[in-house]
């Protein structure tokens, strides 16, 4: 059954986008992200317009999440100030990263950049994954549970403006959750992903939060970004289209309900190093894309 | 049945061939409007009518039907290769191209008419005037014309105007999924002994309707509120679907 994208302006097959909405939600159950990072490309792949696929990506991944982080503020996982601090950053960078896009847009850079965004950031952070879940299970193999500190005093610690984050049980400057807000609220409006898988990991190993909090408040930045992201994105680039972002919602929603239930009979570092090697492989696709010689040498574009 | 009444306004005409001011070719299409709806997957539009003398007659005439869309300007860039990986590098800009563009006739126009006529009356993607900015290399005008080609928004010769009996013909013209929305021109030319002796102009009006057109022109004319909407939505859509797939 073919759908007319208003925004996209093109006739696509509604069970296909049903489909990857599903699949990606399920996935998102199963590794507990919101598979922002597996659907923009996707879309991209699927020939839908980089612009659109990055806006709606951000649109759909607020609807997504939403549930998530009621289902989480409900059980007391979300700590508001450390939340709001992010977003605060999360704002800055969102609303400095749409301005960054329409400049790409302009430039005609939007697919190489955007590809190249993933490439690096996802080669990053699954590398880390990957390594970090492999080490932890040979450890659990060898049977020696180390004792870990609830969190190591580094230089970061030394920062001034502290703020004490009750639910966190932290004292800590507030300029490094700023700064990460920041950042991946630029990421997050480039590539069009809530960026938890990358947001969860800064939280654990950088600031030294408590796992318990760190989803919860992680998807209370990502509904919030994401948010922001969907708002500029229509607002000043015009390239958010409801179409897709519903019927992708539509098969994510029931998707992710599917992967939840089966994620709860992993393990922990299992399902980590998996979901690292997904990073790993949805990086790898998207380089070997960019390196590979393309199959037209020209490209056409609206000017704009 | 808007067709059969252009059918039957088309035949009255046929059936007055004693008027001496009867024009020699007469044309209609078979819609003048193409909707594009939530569901559109392209369209297709019949150009049929007849002429006043025998086609089969010597010398032969033949019939062009050539329809063109909206003008659009576009950026044409050639991917250059930088440290290894694929950049979008120098470009060239055609501020005006039409935005669909179909030729069809009853042979190759270049057998029909000499190149100054095909110049004139733009028959051919050698003859369409592509003013162009930038780069002035030609391979940047070869890439837009196979990349207009590869989309179907420009085509020759994809349906063959046909002839039934001596007097009536017809062509089809695809508009592929991607189409603008816009007025289109429809030019229909009878051209004999490498002239064009008569030509009729139609037109066309493809228009977005329904749900597609509101949400394109909402997003287009007010898109703070149209992002508020999407957020909302969204919002909406994910509660919606937790509260339906919560398992108990």
């Amino acid at each position: 059954m073919q759908v007319y994208l208003p925004i996209a302006e093109m006739s696509v097959d509604a069970l296909l986008l049903l489909g990857i909405g599903f699949g990606v939600g399920w996935l998102s159950g199963l590794f507990g992200v919101g598979g922002g990072f597996l659907l923009t490309p996707l879309l991209m792949l699927i020939g839908i317009p980089s612009a659109v696929a990055v806006a709606s990506g951000a649109n759909q991944t607020l609807g997504a999440s939403i549930s998530g982080l009621v289902a989480q503020w409900r059980r007391g996982n979300v700590d508001w100030r450390m939340g709001l601090t992010l977003f605060a950053g999360g704002l800055l960078g969102s609303a400095l990263g749409v301005q960054i896009f329409a400049l790409l847009k302009r430039w005609g850079q939007v697919d190489v950049a955007v590809s190249l965004f993933y490439v690096v950031i996802l080669g990053i952070v699954g590398a880390l994954m990957v390594r970090e879940s492999v080490s932890a299970l040979l450890r659990r193999r060898r049977g020696a549970a180390p004792r870990r500190k609830l969190h190591e005093h580094t230089w970061l610690h030394g920062l001034p403006f502290k703020l004490r984050f009750r639910d966190s049980r932290l004292y800590i400057s507030v300029i490094p959750p700023l700064a990460i807000g920041f950042g991946i609220g630029i990421l997050s409006a480039i590539m069009g992903v809530g960026g938890g898988f990358m947001l969860v990991p800064a939280m654990i190993y950088i600031l030294g939060m408590p796992t318990a909090i760190v989803i919860g408040t992680s998807l209370f930045q990502v509904v919030f970004v994401s948010a922001n992201v969907t708002l500029l994105q229509a607002w000043q680039v015009g390239s958010v289209d409801i179409v897709l972002t519903m019927l992708l919602l539509a098969g994510g929603v029931a998707g992710a309900q599917f992967g939840a239930a089966m994620g709860t009979k992993l393990r922990g570092e299992e399902t980590r190093a998996l979901l690292g090697l997904l990073v790993l492989s949805v990086a790898f696709g998207l380089a070997w894309n960019l390196l590979q010689t393309p199959s037209r040498a020209f490209t056409l574009g609206p000017i704009s | 049945m808007m067709l059969l009444a252009r059918a039957l306004v088309l035949l009255g005409s046929l059936m007055a061939p004693a008027l001496a001011s009867a024009p020699p070719i007469t044309a209609e299409l078979s819609t003048d409007r193409v909707d594009i709806s939530t569901g559109f997957t392209g369209a297709s539009v019949l150009v049929f009518g007849a002429t006043q003398s025998f086609l089969g007659v010597d010398p032969p005439e033949d019939l062009i039907v050539v329809a063109t869309g909206p003008t659009q300007g576009v950026v044409v860039r050639r991917k250059i290769n930088v440290l290894g990986i694929w950049l979008n590098g120098p470009s060239t800009r055609f501020p005006d191209v039409p935005g669909f563009y179909a030729l069809t006739a009853t042979r190759r126009v270049w057998e029909i008419l000499p190149e100054e006529e095909r110049r004139q009356y733009r028959l051919g993607f050698d003859n369409l005037r592509l003013r162009s900015e930038g780069n002035s290399n030609p391979a940047f005008r070869a890439a837009l014309l196979e990349l207009k080609q590869s989309g179907g928004r420009w085509h020759e010769y994809a349906a063959p105007v046909s002839r039934a009996g001596e007097r009536l013909f017809s062509a089809r013209i695809a508009f592929p999924a991607t189409v603008q929305a816009g007025d289109y021109q429809i030019e229909v030319l009878l051209a004999r002994e490498n002239r064009v002796i008569a030509r009729q102009e139609l037109s066309l009006r493809v228009e977005r309707v329904g749900t597609a057109a509101d949400i394109a022109s909402l997003a287009r004319g007010q898109p703070l509120l149209y992002g508020v909407l999407c957020v909302v939505l969204a919002v909406l859509a994910g509660w919606l679907g937790s509260v339906l797939f919560r398992r108990n």
